[in-house]
């Protein structure tokens, strides 16, 4: 795995998602005042910090999902967001074009109710990649077999546990071969004993060298997983570093936080 | 009792044949009108969540139309139209269109409230996947909120029938119309008046079952009936691909 990551977090991969001068506002009220943020190809980097920091808005941004009123957004080197001021894109592109690079799992799993575990991923595989219902079907058998839920295949999202509509929920995204994965919140909507098998199939897709951008508040997953790792707090970061930044982070708002939460 | 059998119930059976085909008219008005209805209902729904001032227009519209009564509707279409722009309608279609007009305003109210109760996360789930817009709403959005909306629409459509009784008015061989001809002859309202809305009734109970069954195959997991067979096909299929998928998993 060429482009996994130096074991310092350092990263060795070409740069993937670059967030650039990120400024968000709803109305009158600016929730992101400039974020900047480079992920890069099989690198696995965590956002964290209190409710209403605008981690999960910084996260929506990289597909476009919010628009974010000034900045640059670029993914493979695209741009698709406003862009930066007396910077000309070279290329531009739409966000149906930008999401069919990036995946995202939700909180609140998102699972389409009327359709069957199979058929939710076999869904976007007709509707975005245009795919024979055959051979989406068959796609979608085998992304479920990669996260242990073949035998559910033809299970109603209701008819499963939050953990295994969650685990649907990445075989879906996965299926479409993203470039990058993004996760919001993954757990936070799972009772306790079901947090770890979703944090186990996230851990098997890290492994497998796939490039990863979570907000999280599992701050001991963030430990073991992160290569970068991102404080937010009133929509800017505080601070950010590469492997061990729990242990040497610096600024006392980020100290304060993190132990807190351990 | 001795006072009802005194009457002439046999009048009504005579008639049957009036009255059943009355009865049909005035179903077959209200059927394509409900479906007419159901496409202008969707699309004013959509300009109502629309911006400004797309929305006004809308909801102007659906107030308007919501507040006319069906006998004003149906004599606009038939007479003001025909009056003011020379088109002239034939009854059947003045009468749909004169429903379309109130019941498209209706049902655009029931599918709004219907689609604003779906999730804006399944909305972002399927924009996340890389679906188009209008891809997410055919496939995601409007299955779910019209499995919402098809209890309230089968009311309107039974409103739909009863309504098509104003159209006596424009001379639509409906029930009511059928009736009031004998009646002209026989001098009998009470017996077909009662034959009347006895009818208007048993279409009720009858729609009412027809839009339970569609309800009721709706429901997720599907139940029996006509869905059970659809569901079973669809396991059916299911079934062969998990097969095929982990035989080839085996293989490896």
């Amino acid at each position: 795995m060429s482009d996994a990551p130096e074991p310092d977090g350092a990263p060795r991969g070409e740069a993937v998602v670059e967030l650039r001068g990120i400024r968000k506002s709803f109305g009158t009220l600016e929730v992101l005042h400039g974020v900047d943020l480079t992920v890069h190809t099989g690198e696995h980097v965590v956002v964290f910090g209190p409710s209403g920091s605008g981690k999960s808005t910084v996260l929506r941004t990289i597909n476009m999902l919010e628009e974010p009123s000034e900045g640059s957004v670029k993914v493979l080197g695209v741009e698709y967001g406003p862009g930066l001021p007396d910077v000309k894109a070279e290329k531009r592109g739409g966000p149906v074009q930008l999401r069919r690079h990036v995946g995202m799992v939700f909180q609140q799993f998102n699972l389409f109710p009327h359709l069957t575990a199979l058929h939710n991923v076999s869904l976007p595989l007709r509707a975005a990649k245009k795919m024979s219902r055959r051979d989406a079907e068959e796609r979608a058998a085998q992304s479920l077999a990669q996260v242990g839920l073949l035998r559910w295949a033809g299970h109603y999202p209701a008819q499963m546990s939050g953990g295994q509509q969650q685990r649907v929920a990445i075989a879906r995204a996965l299926s479409l071969d993203p470039k990058v994965m993004l996760f919001d919140e993954p757990t936070s909507a799972l009772d306790p004993e079901l947090v770890g098998e979703v944090l186990a199939a996230m851990r098997e897709l890290a492994e497998s060298g796939m490039t990863m951008v979570i907000v999280t508040h599992e701050l001991n997953f963030a430990r073991e997983i992160g290569d970068f790792n991102v404080f937010m707090d009133e929509g800017v970061i505080v601070e950010s570093g590469r492997r061990g930044f729990f242990d040497t982070c610096e600024s006392p708002r980020t100290r304060q936080f993190i132990e807190a939460v351990l | 009792m001795r006072l009802l059998a005194t009457y002439d119930w046999y009048l009504v059976w005579e008639n049957k044949t009036d009255l059943a085909r009355g009865l049909l008219t005035a179903i077959e008005v209200a059927g394509v009108a409900l479906v007419i209805s159901l496409v202008v209902g969707i699309v004013l729904a959509l300009v109502r969540m629309s911006k400004p001032p797309f929305s006004w227009v809308a909801m102007v519209y659906v107030n308007v139309f919501r507040g006319v009564p069906a006998l004003v509707s149906v004599i606009w279409v038939y007479f003001g139209v025909s009056l003011l722009l020379g088109i002239n309608f034939t009854v059947f279609q003045a009468g749909v269109i004169a429903l379309v007009l109130l019941y498209g305003a209706f049902i655009s109210e029931i599918y709004r409230a219907a689609l604003l109760a779906i999730p804006k996360g399944q909305r972002e789930a399927g924009l996340a996947v890389g679906m188009h817009p209008l891809r997410v709403f055919v496939q995601v959005i409007f299955p779910q909120a019209t499995k919402i909306a098809i209890p309230n629409i089968g009311s309107m459509f039974i409103g739909m029938i009863k309504d098509t009784s104003t159209f006596t008015v424009i001379g639509l061989l409906e029930v009511l119309r059928v009736t009031q001809n004998i009646n002209s002859v026989t001098f009998q309202p009470f017996v077909l008046f009662t034959a009347a809305a006895a009818m208007y009734v048993g279409a009720t109970f009858f729609f009412d079952f027809v839009f339970r069954v569609v309800e009721a195959s709706m429901t997720i997991p599907p139940g029996g009936g006509v869905a059970g067979i659809f569901s079973r096909r669809r396991h059916q299929r299911i079934d062969l691909v998990v097969k095929q998928v982990e035989a080839m998993s085996g293989r490896n």
